[in-house]
């Protein structure tokens, strides 16, 4: 792919855009409150759509492109059922409390509800995770702009980094949110005319569906058994896995995305913050999986002269290149440039939220806790700035990392599985449970990543896992494999919480009121009109859901 | 004076520059390959843009609430 001077000027524009939100930021950042908290002043709709645009990151534009192309409308899985009831329990039940306790982050609520032992895990285990994470975005920016571009490695690494290095220093987390809503609507207006000309290529919506196996058009329709669908997983492993177990897990106590909520102006704001967020989203396997589709279904067009690339092996498609190689193939230069700044937003938005997520949990959660207390606020927004500095350079680091050892990205995926599926337990028991206790939850987060490690390692899916030297199981696909790991990390969690709360002590009523549901007066909503009620959103989100999914059976 | 920090002028002003930039490149590269959808895609991006520039503009802290 050549890129032109038109191409560049764009590219360039957004760069200039970006790091201007910065400076025009930074003459609001007076506190670490302003810096890690946007001074809790975001309005809704803000909130909303930043809420799923840290989530829009690298992974999932240029990834569910991939599924798309690979497992095809199954993708939309991850969406309807994997994301959409997650926000609207967030919303519904969630928020009151996390905004209602004023913690200032997820380990903080946890330090509220249990005790120091059980935030400290959570806070090391996450900016270890948001580090990698952002590590891995930056290096899957570079390797894809080495192969499309040609450009170096190095290059895309400290231009994506330098410029996210600039915003979030200046202006902290309201830049980011800024940056990320922008990049939403780059995402979404640069991506969707790619669908609208390839669909009208491939010879209309008939075109393309006509061009696809049966298996690939369908959501629903092949998911009895996991050896009739191209993903490889049943019914109830996906319903229980990704549907409550990964989906609740990552929408309801991910930091990164939560956040983004609790930066809402009131508890009316943060309640409706991810059901608003939720109308979007749902529509946005529209944007990044259809490609994937097209992808296959012009492979298939005669005189598209479009061929999905193959992997250097030259026998296996190289699905990760569907949108890139779209972009290439459909838009002429101009239009091109759009695209490739949106996949540029796309990697940064992901890095951006990473990185504004660790340097809130490092300032608040470890250091103002275990290392510096009391100290003026000016010094926690200098451990702020200081500590965002930290998490670029450890990104960078970790990229190269990636680099060398490959294995290294499909070991970090894991490990975040093993973290991040019984901690949904730990809140669930937490939030509607008052007799749960620190040392339950503590002991049971413990228990529930043990209990993963060892199910992946006695378990075997595309010759991966299987490490404890027996393998009790063999699965149809890694992603089958996955969900079980989730569906027996929460259920361990769950039950090993109960059992030691069980036997230790709970900690007084008055303590918990605002954290727990039972002992929480619930938020009086009688006085607003009916839509603009949580629960009647919320009603208008399952439904139009519902709906999609029985449109795309 | 208006608030230049309201998102809806940043997301305007960007999306109206872009708009302008293809549309002017479409005009300029009239036999290239593709100038058309450069002219149409410029036209959704600059109709974007000012509508977001209207909605800053016209309705200050009312949306924004």
């Amino acid at each position: 792919m050549k890129l032109h001077f038109i191409d560049y000027l764009i590219i360039a524009l957004y760069f200039a855009f970006v790091i201007g939100i910065g400076f025009l930021i930074r003459r609001k950042v007076k506190s670490s409150n302003d810096f890690l908290m946007s001074g809790r002043s975001i309005p809704l709709w803000i909130a909303s759509l930043a809420f799923i645009s840290a989530n829009l990151g690298a992974q999932e534009v240029i990834g569910m492109a991939a599924s798309g192309a690979k497992y095809g409308i199954m993708t939309s899985h991850f969406y309807w059922l994997g994301a959409i009831p997650a926000m609207v329990f967030l919303g519904i039940f969630m928020m009151p409390f996390y905004y209602g306790s004023q913690a200032r982050s997820v380990p903080e609520y946890l330090a509220k509800r249990y005790d120091e032992k059980t935030r400290a895990f959570n806070a090391i285990t996450f900016a270890v995770m948001t580090i990698f994470s952002s590590g891995i975005s930056l290096y899957a920016l570079a390797k894809l702009f080495e192969v499309i571009l040609g450009w170096s490695f190095e290059l895309s690494i400290y231009l994506a980094a330098g410029i996210v290095l600039i915003y979030t220093f200046l202006g902290g987390l309201t830049s980011a949110v800024y940056n990320e809503v922008l990049q939403f609507f780059l995402i979404v207006l640069g991506i969707a005319p790619l669908v609208v000309i390839g669909i009208y290529e491939a010879g209309g919506w008939h075109g393309v569906v006509s061009r696809l196996p049966d298996s690939m058009t369908h959501a629903w329709k092949y998911m009895g058994s996991a050896q009739d669908n191209p993903m490889g997983v049943d019914v109830w492993s996906l319903a229980l896995g990704l549907g409550f177990v990964l989906s609740f897990g990552y929408w309801c106590t991910d930091f990164l995305v939560v956040q983004r909520a609790m930066v809402a102006r009131n508890m009316a704001s943060a309640e409706k913050t991810p059901l608003i967020a939720a109308f979007p989203k749902m529509f946005m396997p529209f944007v990044v999986i259809l490609p994937g589709l097209i992808a296959i279904a012009l492979m298939h067009t005669p005189g598209s002269h479009y061929q999905l690339p193959y992997k250097p092996d030259g026998v296996t498609l190289d699905y990760d290149m569907a949108l890139p190689s779209l972009l290439a193939h459909d838009y002429p230069r101009g239009l091109l440039g759009v695209g490739l700044t949106a996949l540029f937003a796309s990697f940064m938005s992901g890095m951006a939220g990473n990185v504004t997520a660790f340097n809130t949990v490092w300032t608040y959660d470890i250091y103002q806790s275990y290392i510096q207390r009391n100290k003026p606020d000016k010094h926690y927004l200098h451990v702020g700035r200081v500590a965002t500095v930290f998490g670029i350079l450890a990104s960078i680091a970790t990229a190269y990392l990636a680099r060398s050892f490959n294995n290294i990205m499909d070991f970090l995926q894991l490990v975040f599985g093993f973290v991040n599926a019984p901690l949904f337990a730990t809140f669930f028991l937490g939030m509607f449970w008052k007799r749960t206790t620190g040392h339950g939850a503590f002991w049971g987060l413990i228990g529930g990543t043990l209990a993963a490690a060892c199910t992946h390692g006695l378990t075997l899916a595309e010759g991966k896992g299987g490490w404890l030297g027996a393998n009790l199981h063999t699965f149809h696909s890694t992603m089958g494999q996955n969900f079980v790991i989730a569906i027996v990390a929460f259920t361990t969690c769950f039950l090993l919480t109960a059992i030691i709360s069980l036997f230790t002590r709970a900690h007084p009523e008055q303590q918990l009121v605002g954290l727990v549901y039972s002992l929480t007066p619930k938020p009086n909503a009688g006085h607003l009109a009916w839509y603009q009620k949580p629960t009647t959103l919320a009603v208008i989100v399952l439904v139009l859901v519902l709906l999609l999914n029985l449109i795309f059976m | 004076m208006k608030n230049i920090l309201d998102l809806r002028f940043i997301i305007g002003a960007f999306f109206a520059v872009v708009g302008i930039v293809l549309i002017g490149y479409a005009l300029i590269s009239r036999s290239a390959d593709g100038h058309q959808m450069n002219m149409y895609g410029g036209a959704v991006y600059l109709v974007f843009g000012l509508l977001m520039l209207i909605l800053w503009f016209f309705f200050p802290s009312r949306i924004q609430e």
